[in-house]
């Protein structure tokens, strides 16, 4: 019946209304909830979630080894062209011929933080790290070089 | 002169000052914001004479009703900026003749009127006052022409009703003919 | 006792014994008018950053906190900058009433201040028409909103114009009308009489469920006239930039902005008058040394805290619901709101003939 409807419509209105104003003072009266980060005040104390993506690191351990074999998967992975890897050849103990990573460079400025170079690696070489404060002045400090100077390839890793 | 004749003075010029710039005006826009004013000082005038009630009638009727109506059918209607031609000099002296004749019309017959002295205290224009003399039938009631004027009303809205629902009984199956002439197009 | 009205007839006495009348009435209309100036600038202060602060809690952030105390200083830096910045007029603009149009708006909420009671027997003007006065005189405040709409020359300016011209002038109706029931229950329209008949308590206690509904309809209908979310399609900055305003800059700016949280104080001030018994303090029926202890509280507090609690709840609603879209705002006026509240108004005449209310 249309009027049956019609007080229907009216009650349900004013529940749904009821529901979303008691939830807002429920967060006006709780400032424990607020989630406001202070942030350049709170600099060293600033909790960031675990899933943050700030930019693209290769790890390196105490004896300047990194993972990377050069198999070029994060550079084919990457949609808009942030990584290059560029080789050199190495000869190793055993007198072979070998590739390796020569530098592999990283435009952060390029980057999106879309997270799909780490999941193409297949040995885990290169990860997200937790950095923001990425402003500089000069745009070529953001092309980077993410292995150091005489790093070589890890023992072990194929 | 005391302050009061002043005030009567100032709103009697402000709205003899913005009707006619609400005439001579070329853009139709401002022609509307002056009679708001012209009606804003009439009802100046009412509460200056302590009409409060009719005062309040009038900004409510005159400006929240008539004046807003008259601006929404100039913004569906006409484009901002665009003056109006100016008239032709013919209408402006007809124009000129039939607004002397109307004032001198008036003029004439108040001027003939006797206006009777009554030793009667005036009544005072409260609300309530108002509402019963609006309703009673004996004598000085005003219950008679506030039925004709609410018949009026009430054919007025029936009126518009039948108007506004003729409308739409013609305007669907053309719809509907337009739509099928679309499907038959794509 | 130390009270505005004392303070008001001592002044009034004190101008009397030095100046000759006319002279008198001179100086207390200038004094009048500087009261109410100063209060619409210290108005627009508090409410800017109470609605921030509300704003702020309710989605779970900080709100301004740099400025000052706890950023309690915020507005009033705003205000500054506001002040300091040119005032834009655009070259297709119609410039008179381009620069007309925000005075217009100040200028009726100026008006509106006249028959709000603040305290007791504290009124600028106690005229015998007083809650149809206020309903008259905001209409005018649609006219300024028009004007600004159409001389801007800017499409966005005048959709905004229009949808504000049709909300405002269909939701008076339902305003006036939840007006009407308190008028028809204390029999006056004057402002005063309307809280001297609350004496033995307020009107949304003595009436019963009717005057709840026409309580929750006024306030939805002013919140409507006064253009605020949920029923901001004036402005609909997602939709229409700024809507009326977009053009405006600076100080004509910051009129529209004043005059709009004037407007708020102003609806939730007769709200509190009509159904919260304006600066009547709260009184339970035969409980002597309770309505004792109320009758301590100053008038004016009462006053101030009633309106600003409305004025929390007005914000309550911002904050809380979302935008109407145009249709849905119509529907909800016309097929919803207007014959609740007609149907309502039979009830509580019947109501106020049988005299079942308290």
């Amino acid at each position: 019946m249309f009027i049956k409807k019609y007080i229907q419509d009216i009650w349900g209105a004013v529940k749904s209304l009821l529901t979303g104003m008691r939830r807002t003072m429920y967060y006006f009266t709780h400032h424990k909830e607020i989630i406001t980060e202070q942030y350049p005040d709170n600099r060293d104390t600033l909790q960031l979630p675990e899933r943050f993506k700030g930019e693209v690191v290769m790890p390196h351990d105490e004896n300047n080894e990194h993972r990377c074999t050069g198999c070029q998967a994060c550079e084919l992975a990457c949609p808009n062209g942030t990584i290059k890897v560029i080789f050199k050849n190495e000869i190793n103990a055993e007198g072979k011929k070998k590739k390796a990573i020569d530098k592999l460079v990283y435009h952060l400025e390029l980057c999106t933080m879309c997270n799909l170079c780490i999941e193409a690696c297949p040995s885990d070489a290169i990860k997200m790290a937790q950095t923001f404060e990425h402003s500089v002045f000069d745009r070529n400090e953001l092309t980077k070089i993410l292995n150091n100077p005489g790093s070589k390839i890890m023992e072990g890793v194929e | 002169m005391n302050g009061s004749t002043i005030i009567f003075y100032l709103l009697a010029a402000m709205a003899l000052v913005f009707a006619a710039l609400s005439v001579t005006t070329r853009q139709i826009f401002r022609a509307a914001i002056y009679l708001l004013f012209t009606l804003i000082s009439i009802a100046g005038i009412y509460f200056w004479l302590q009409y409060e009630f009719i005062a309040a009638v009038q900004i409510v009727v005159y400006v929240g009703g008539i004046v807003v109506l008259i601006i929404f059918s100039i913004f569906l209607t006409q484009q901002t900026g665009e003056k109006l031609p100016k008239q032709k000099t013919d209408r402006k002296i007809f124009a000129g003749l039939a607004v002397f004749a109307g004032f001198a019309l008036t003029i004439l017959q108040i001027y003939q009127h006797t206006f009777f002295e009554t030793d009667e205290s005036a009544i005072t224009p409260t609300v309530q006052n108002i509402g019963t003399k609006m309703l009673t039938v004996d004598n000085g009631g005003y219950a008679l022409p506030f039925e004709v004027i609410s018949m009026l009303l009430l054919a007025a809205m029936i009126g518009c009703i039948v108007i506004a629902l003729r409308e739409k009984k013609n305007i669907e199956p053309q719809r509907q003919e337009d739509r099928e002439e679309h499907k038959r197009i794509v | 006792m130390w009270s505005f009205s004392n303070i008001a007839n001592n002044i009034h006495a004190w101008l009397g014994n030095n100046f000759n009348p006319t002279m008198t009435l001179v100086i207390e209309m200038v004094l009048a008018g500087v009261a109410v100036i100063g209060l619409f600038a210290g108005l627009g202060l508090v409410l800017v950053i109470m609605e921030r602060k509300v704003s702020a809690w309710m989605q779970i952030r900080l709100g301004p906190n740099r400025v000052g105390p706890k950023g309690m200083l915020q507005s009033l830096a705003d205000t500054i900058k506001l002040i300091v910045k040119e005032g834009l007029t655009p070259d297709g603009a119609d410039k008179f009433l381009f620069n007309l149009a925000p005075f217009i708006a100040m200028i009726v909420a100026m008006l509106l201040m006249a028959p709000i009671a603040f305290a007791k027997d504290f009124q600028l003007w106690d005229l015998n028409i007083g809650v149809l006065f206020v309903s008259a005189v905001s209409s005018i405040m649609v006219i300024s909103i028009l004007m600004a709409g159409w001389a801007s020359n800017n499409k966005y300016s005048l959709m905004g114009a229009m949808r504000s011209g049709a909300q405002i002038v269909s939701y008076e109706l339902s305003a006036g009308l939840s007006i009407l029931t308190i008028v028809v229950l204390s029999g006056s329209l004057s402002v005063s009489d309307i809280i001297y008949s609350q004496a033995d308590g307020w009107w949304i206690f003595k009436g019963h469920i009717p005057v709840l509904i026409a309580f929750v309809t006024f306030i939805i209908a002013v919140t409507a006239e006064t253009n605020r979310a949920p029923f901001d399609l004036a402005e609909a900055e997602s939709e229409l930039t700024a809507g009326f305003h977009t053009e405006y800059s600076g100080m004509k700016f910051a009129l529209f902005f004043l005059a709009e949280y004037v407007n708020v104080f102003i609806v939730c001030a007769i709200g509190a008058t009509l159904f919260l018994g304006g600066w009547m303090p709260f009184h339970i029926g035969s409980w002597e040394g309770f309505n004792q202890v109320m009758d301590y509280i100053p008038s004016s507090i009462w006053f101030f805290g009633k309106t600003f609690f409305l004025i929390f709840v007005i914000m309550w609603f911002r904050w809380t619901f979302p935008r109407l879209r145009i249709d849905q705002l119509l529907n909800l006026e016309w097929k919803y709101l207007l014959p609740i509240s007609m149907i309502n108004l039979l009830i509580v005449t019947a109501m106020a003939i049988l005299k079942w209310h308290f």
